[in-house]
């Protein structure tokens, strides 16, 4: 399921949150909570996460009379996420560490030789269109399981940046990245997927 | 000269068009000569769309239930005090 993406829709959304219709606020826990989740685990630990979450929609039955429009519901309500799970490190004295500093992963890194060319080249083009490679149970199944491996840096980016649509400069914005920080986060996450895949579509096993 | 370490560096870059006009080039340069690389940012293409198409939506549905609890309890509440 996608957050709302026509105007209209969105609108009659938030119409009926602020008039705190319960069927509405239903709707727009299943809509938005994944991308939600997605920013609170940028910062804390999955069950510190999840109660941010929850926290957030309570306060959200309040906030959203303050929502002026002027950015999405989905980047208002990930930001709500985001300074939530900042003032909780804050208190709890935490700090978010990130190395920023090699843009390859070192899995794909040791596949060159010495003089920078392929020591061991990619071994299959992926022809089937990627709707078609997910009908494959299996390899979705594979794919949850190395999304949810990543590091939790990588994965929030992509799931901001890749399923939730947003733009670079939300995503920046929302998890406090630079926007060259952002760019080495999406090509890391990328690179670990296309070795999965190949590893996939090379012996079948995850 | 842009090896093919060097490219495989900076492909995202490169495939999200985030590139200035003198790397594109070369890019572009070392792409025609170079088949393993084709091969590379072709897979590198494939896999941001694999992620794209997969769903994102997929939340523990016990959280859902105990988000709605929750938000009904303080309507609730809410309601409760207006009255």
């Amino acid at each position: 399921m996608e957050p709302a993406t026509s105007e209209t829709d969105e609108d009659v959304l938030i119409d009926g949150l602020k008039a705190g219709n319960e069927a509405e606020f239903q709707q727009a826990v299943r809509l938005y909570t994944p991308g939600m989740l997605a920013v609170a685990r940028y910062y804390l630990d999955h069950a510190s996460a999840e109660d941010v979450v929850q926290d957030c929609w309570v306060s959200v039955i309040d906030a959203i009379h303050k929502f002026e429009g002027r950015s999405g519901l989905n980047t208002w309500l990930h930001r709500i996420v985001a300074n939530r799970c900042k003032n909780k490190l804050r208190s709890n004295k935490k700090e978010v560490v990130t190395d920023f500093s090699e843009t390859l992963d070192p899995e794909l890194a040791n596949r060159f030789n010495e003089s920078g060319r392929w020591g061991v080249p990619p071994k299959l083009q992926f022809h089937d269109a990627a709707d078609a490679l997910m009908e494959n149970g299996a390899l979705s199944d594979c794919l949850d399981k190395h999304l949810s491996a990543l590091p939790e840096t990588q994965r929030s980016a992509i799931m901001l940046y890749e399923a939730h649509q947003h733009k670079s400069d939300d995503v920046c914005n929302i998890l406090d990245v630079s926007a060259s920080n952002l760019r080495v986060l999406l090509h890391r996450g990328r690179q670990r997927i296309f070795l999965m895949v190949e590893t996939f579509q090379e012996t079948g096993e995850c | 000269m842009l090896m093919c370490r060097d490219l495989a560096g900076i492909a995202s870059d490169y495939t999200d068009g985030e590139l200035g006009t003198r790397q594109k080039l070369s890019v572009k340069m070392h792409l025609m000569m170079c088949k393993d690389c084709r091969s590379f940012i072709g897979n590198l293409r494939a896999s941001t769309n694999l992620m794209r198409a997969h769903s994102s939506g997929k939340t523990d549905p016990e959280l859902i239930r105990r988000i709605d609890e929750r938000v009904a309890q303080a309507l609730n509440a809410n309601r409760k005090t207006d009255d």
